[in-house]
């Protein structure tokens, strides 16, 4: 592909996310999980019999106690699982915009273009802010400096992260606060406009000021990406989650609108856990 | 509440308010805890005060050499030597450019016969190695040879003496029976022989066949074309001829080979004849100048030993007079005194001693100027690059423009210099730093004058080194890549130890096995014909700078790669999954970010096998070559087929032989304080490169 080409591919206009978006259908599936087990070492299977959909343009939240799998099945999403030797599928299929990706033919590499992830511990490379949003640009063989311009300040834009650090584009991304680090780890996800972004407690380790302008964040980038966070703070997801999952010991308990989960689950785990009787 | 007043208030408590208080043993008012810490403590500064101590030892004696090589260095001036050496220069450099032509002229007429010369040489090789072989069997094939010609004598004149035999007389029939005898032990002992010899024969042809079929003989005309076929055969078949017993002269095939050459030759040199004239006249023309250089050298000399002689009197007067003091007997004790009365303290009258030199100054400029116009003449005839053929020539020729340069230069800055020589002239400091520094010479127990130029040995290591680095750091660096990167599990098992083993390896072993096996290994492809464009092959030399530098790299490959490795393995799990995360491939999340961000360890990594590279001794010791001149770069990059000698190497090789306190031996640690200092700024930059890469 030329660079000419990959530029038009990339050109918000032709997106297919955004044009999406815009008309207003009934929910469109992207991510279906279909019974799916799953094991880090054969015989111990940490998700058991997991099928869940997860709908375009919204943010759903993955909650649950430590251990229960949310993780797991998030870093499933984008088979980052496979950086494991050991860890399969053993059961089921996990099915992004109706390709099953755990099929051989998949290209993981195409996979995780479209798969975006944000994660726990914030850590922009030891690059310039610059470098650090073009990065996903430049592997994908983008060298055009316009191209590069324009994609690094719409990231940044949609990050909130622009106007703090226009002026020094130049310097090391290790030089912001942890809020920024984390939003330029965002903007450096978008930047390469992936379809679905994956965000795995992605304020855990922020102060709570930072915390609120991420997650203010998370609600504004929904309009064009479909979110999936994991999440321990229950505040947190109902704060910026349009359906939430509740897992438990490697089962699915429930899944359903956020408003919904935390009013009036039909779950009585649910009730205990979200009313903080355990966890 | 203090203790004493809680005791007052409430006796009973005596015995709880105490139990804070430390009731453990002390000496000196040290606790235990005290103690320890100072013993670790202690451990820990004996290595810096040994360090100071090695520092300040280093130091103090290294910076000795100064003045005493200042005063080396008056004497050489004021004993006329430095004005001696300025012929000396013009005649080395006429010599170099007169030997550079010398070889062109002769690579261009042997030329013409060097076919025949590869088959020649090729027949003497089989030849010695034919008698090498067949040594044991030709004896024992001569001996049974001459026996079966005795055998055969005696046996005819028995059977004479049979045929002689009387048979009127009246022994006849037990002289007969006599005879028969004889002639029948005679003949089996013939017939045994015969099929011996003819045995011994077969065993001789199978050995000839042996030397003749063995390929290696042919390898020996180096870069020339192996001889056609059919002279091979004829080749085999001399060889067969010179081998068999019955004949003892040359073969026809062989005279006439040599033949063939010489005319050739002789052909090729009147052709060449221009050029040879030349080149004679050029080994002519200095001829004038080498005798006066000569004469005034001996006056030099002479001079020298005065000087000296002054400079050491007092001390050994001194000594007499001590060991006077101290003699045993009466009668040492006069004779030492006597020795002490002999010693003259005078100092020499320079003026005078320089006298032959000052008048001198006009005759050398009389003999230099007719050299200079008749070089210039004669260089201008020799035959252009274009009009020789071989690889060597136009190489030669190459070489003595640059000779000739270089000539030239000499001559019109020593005449400059000449005219400023002065004997009483004074030497300055920084002179005799540069002399060290800079000096193209190390000349050390000389009758004529030491030098103590660290220039050669320095270009020693630094070429090793340099090509070392070239050869350790992508073999090095791309190993720890693969091995930290890219490997499966059971081959980081496998080739991490390995690499790791090779630091265990003493360097000693592996210097002869660079002497043994790489070296000759390292000629032997030198002379592989399509190799030859590589500059410096064929390589005369086994040992030199190249086999040097290949195993000092293979010395500083483990260093390298652990180091490397350490630094890949800090760079945080966190970006690779990140940049895996934003669908990178593997690759390129090795290459754009983990590299990147392990750059400066990588590069303390290099710097520290660099220390590594030019502190070692024994491999350069061994197979460097130790010829201390500096390398000569008119062969460009083919320099490093050169033998060289180190800095290290000069210091493991001179210092046990050289006199404690002596110039000689001052210069050795000045040596050695370079190197310190190379090593130290190595390890300082390597620091503040490991000290950038933790503040990521």
């Amino acid at each position: 592909m030329s660079d000419k080409e990959k530029e038009e591919a990339l050109s918000p206009e032709q997106s297919p996310v955004q044009s999406s978006v815009l008309d207003e259908g009934p929910p469109q599936v992207v991510i279906e999980v279909d019974d799916v087990n799953f094991s880090y070492v054969k015989g111990k299977e940490v998700l058991r019999d997991i099928s869940m959909e997860i709908n375009k343009g919204e943010v759903t939240a993955f909650i649950g106690p430590s251990g229960c799998g949310k993780s797991t099945l998030l870093r499933c999403l984008n088979r980052m699982n496979d950086l494991i030797p050991t860890a399969e599928i053993t059961k089921g299929e996990i099915r992004i915009l109706g390709t099953d990706i755990y099929d051989p033919e998949v290209d993981v590499i195409e996979l995780r273009k479209h798969v975006g992830m944000v994660f726990q511990k914030y850590n922009p490379f030891p690059k310039s802010i610059y470098e650090n949003v073009a990065f996903g640009l430049r592997i994908q063989g983008v060298n055009k400096k316009s191209t590069l311009d324009e994609a690094v300040e719409r990231s940044l834009k949609l990050a909130g992260l622009w106007e703090e650090v226009k002026d020094r584009l130049d310097s090391s991304g290790l030089g912001l606060s942890g809020g920024q680090q984390q939003r330029l780890c965002i903007a450096r996800t978008i930047a390469v406009q992936p379809k679905i972004v994956l965000m795995d407690e992605p304020c855990s380790a922020l102060d709570p000021i930072s915390t609120t302008i991420i997650e203010e964040l998370i609600t504004e980038l929904k309009n064009e990406f479909t979110i999936v966070i994991v999440t321990h703070n229950m505040q947190q997801a109902t704060r910026v989650s349009d359906r939430t999952a509740y897992f438990y010991l490697g089962n699915l308990i429930e899944m359903d609108e956020t408003t919904k989960i935390f009013n009036n689950p039909s779950e009585k785990e649910t009730e205990d856990y979200i009313s903080g009787r355990f966890g | 509440m203090s203790s004493s007043e809680n005791k007052e208030a409430d006796g009973s408590s005596a015995e709880e308010s105490g139990q804070f208080r430390n009731r453990g043993f002390k000496i000196l008012g040290l606790s235990k805890q005290d103690l320890i810490r100072i013993f670790f403590g202690g451990n820990a500064s004996v290595a810096i005060v040994v360090l100071v101590l090695i520092c300040v030892f280093l130091a103090r004696e290294a910076f000795m050499f100064f003045p005493d090589h200042h005063h080396d260095l008056k004497a050489y001036r004021q004993s006329g030597q430095e004005y001696v050496d300025f012929a000396s220069d013009e005649i080395k450099a006429h010599t170099n450019l007169y030997s550079s032509l010398n070889i062109a002229y002769f690579a261009e007429v042997n030329r013409t016969a060097k076919t025949e010369d590869t088959i020649l040489r090729a027949y003497r090789a089989l030849m010695a190695n034919l008698e090498n072989v067949t040594a044991k069997t030709w004896g024992r094939f001569e001996r049974d040879l001459d026996r079966l010609e005795d055998v055969e004598d005696d046996l005819s004149d028995a059977k004479e003496d049979l045929e002689e035999l009387d048979p009127e007389a009246e022994d006849f029939a037990a002289k007969q029976q006599e005879l028969n005898q004889e002639i029948e032990s005679l003949s089996s002992e013939q017939s045994q022989l015969t099929t011996r010899v003819e045995e011994l024969r077969e065993k001789l042809k199978k050995e000839v066949d042996l030397v003749i079929d063995s390929e290696e003989v042919w390898n020996m005309g180096v870069g020339a074309e192996e001889p056609p076929a059919e002279s091979k055969a004829k080749l085999r078949e001399a060889v067969l001829l010179s081998a068999s017993p019955e004949i003892d002269d040359e073969p026809e095939y062989i005279t006439g080979l040599k033949a063939v050459s010489k005319e050739k030759k002789a052909k090729a040199a009147e052709e060449l004849s221009d050029f040879k004239d030349t080149v004679k006249a050029m080994q002519a023309s200095i001829r004038p100048l080498k005798s006066f250089q000569s004469e005034l050298r001996s006056i030099a000399s002479k001079n020298k030993s005065e000087i000296v002689s002054f400079s050491t009197a007092a001390g050994r007067k001194e000594a007499w007079e001590k060991g006077a003091q101290n003699a045993a007997t009466e009668e040492e004790r006069q004779r030492m005194a006597a020795e002490a009365e002999k010693v003259v303290i005078k100092e020499p009258d320079y003026a005078a001693l320089n006298q032959p030199f000052y008048e001198s100054l006009g005759k050398h400029a009389e003999l230099i100027a007719p050299i200079e116009v008749e070089m210039a003449q004669l260089y201008a005839q020799i035959p252009s690059k274009k009009e020789v053929q071989t690889k060597s020539a136009k190489e030669n020729l190459d070489r003595a423009a640059v000779f000739y340069e270089r000539f030239e230069n000499t001559v019109s800055k020593n005449r400059e210099e000449i005219k400023e020589w002065r004997h009483d002239k004074p030497i300055t400091v920084p002179e005799s730093v540069t002399a060290f520094l800079f000096g193209r010479n190390w000349i050390s127990n000389s009758s004529w004058h030491d030098f103590y130029g660290i220039l050669p040995i320095f270009t020693g290591s630094f070429l090793i080194s340099i090509i070392a680095l070239t050869v350790a750091v992508p073999f090095a660096v791309s190993a720890a890549i693969y091995v930290n990167q890219l490997a499966p599990h059971r081959e980081q098992n496998f080739i991490k130890p390995a690499i790791e083993f090779i630091e265990a390896i003493p360097s000693v072993v592996l210097g002869f096995f660079g002497i043994l096996v790489f070296g000759e290994t390292l000629r032997a492809v030198s002379q592989v014909e399509w190799l030859q464009w590589v500059p410096g092959f064929p390589m005369a030399e086994r040992l030199t700078i190249l086999n040097a530098g290949l195993l000092l790299a293979f010395m500083a490959i483990p260093t390298i790669f652990t180091l490397t490795e350490d630094a890949l393995n800090n760079v945080p799990q966190a970006f690779t999954e990140n940049s895996l995360a934003m669908g990178a491939s593997k690759l390129q999340t090795v290459f754009r970010v983990v590299v990147p961000t392990a750059v400066s360890g990588v590069l303390a990594a290099i710097l520290l096998g660099f220390g590594r590279i030019i502190g070692e001794t024994m491999v350069v010791l061994l197979v460097a070559g130790n010829k201390i001149k500096i390398p000569d770069f008119t062969e460009g990059l083919g320099v490093i087929a050169q033998p060289a000698h180190t800095m290290t190497g000069i210091i493991a090789q001179e210092l046990g032989e050289v006199d404690q306190g002596s110039l000689h031996w001052r210069a050795l640690f000045m040596v050695g304080m370079v190197l310190f200092c190379i090593s130290l700024l190595v390890n300082f930059a390597a620091q503040k490169v490991l000290k950038k890469l933790s503040k990521i």
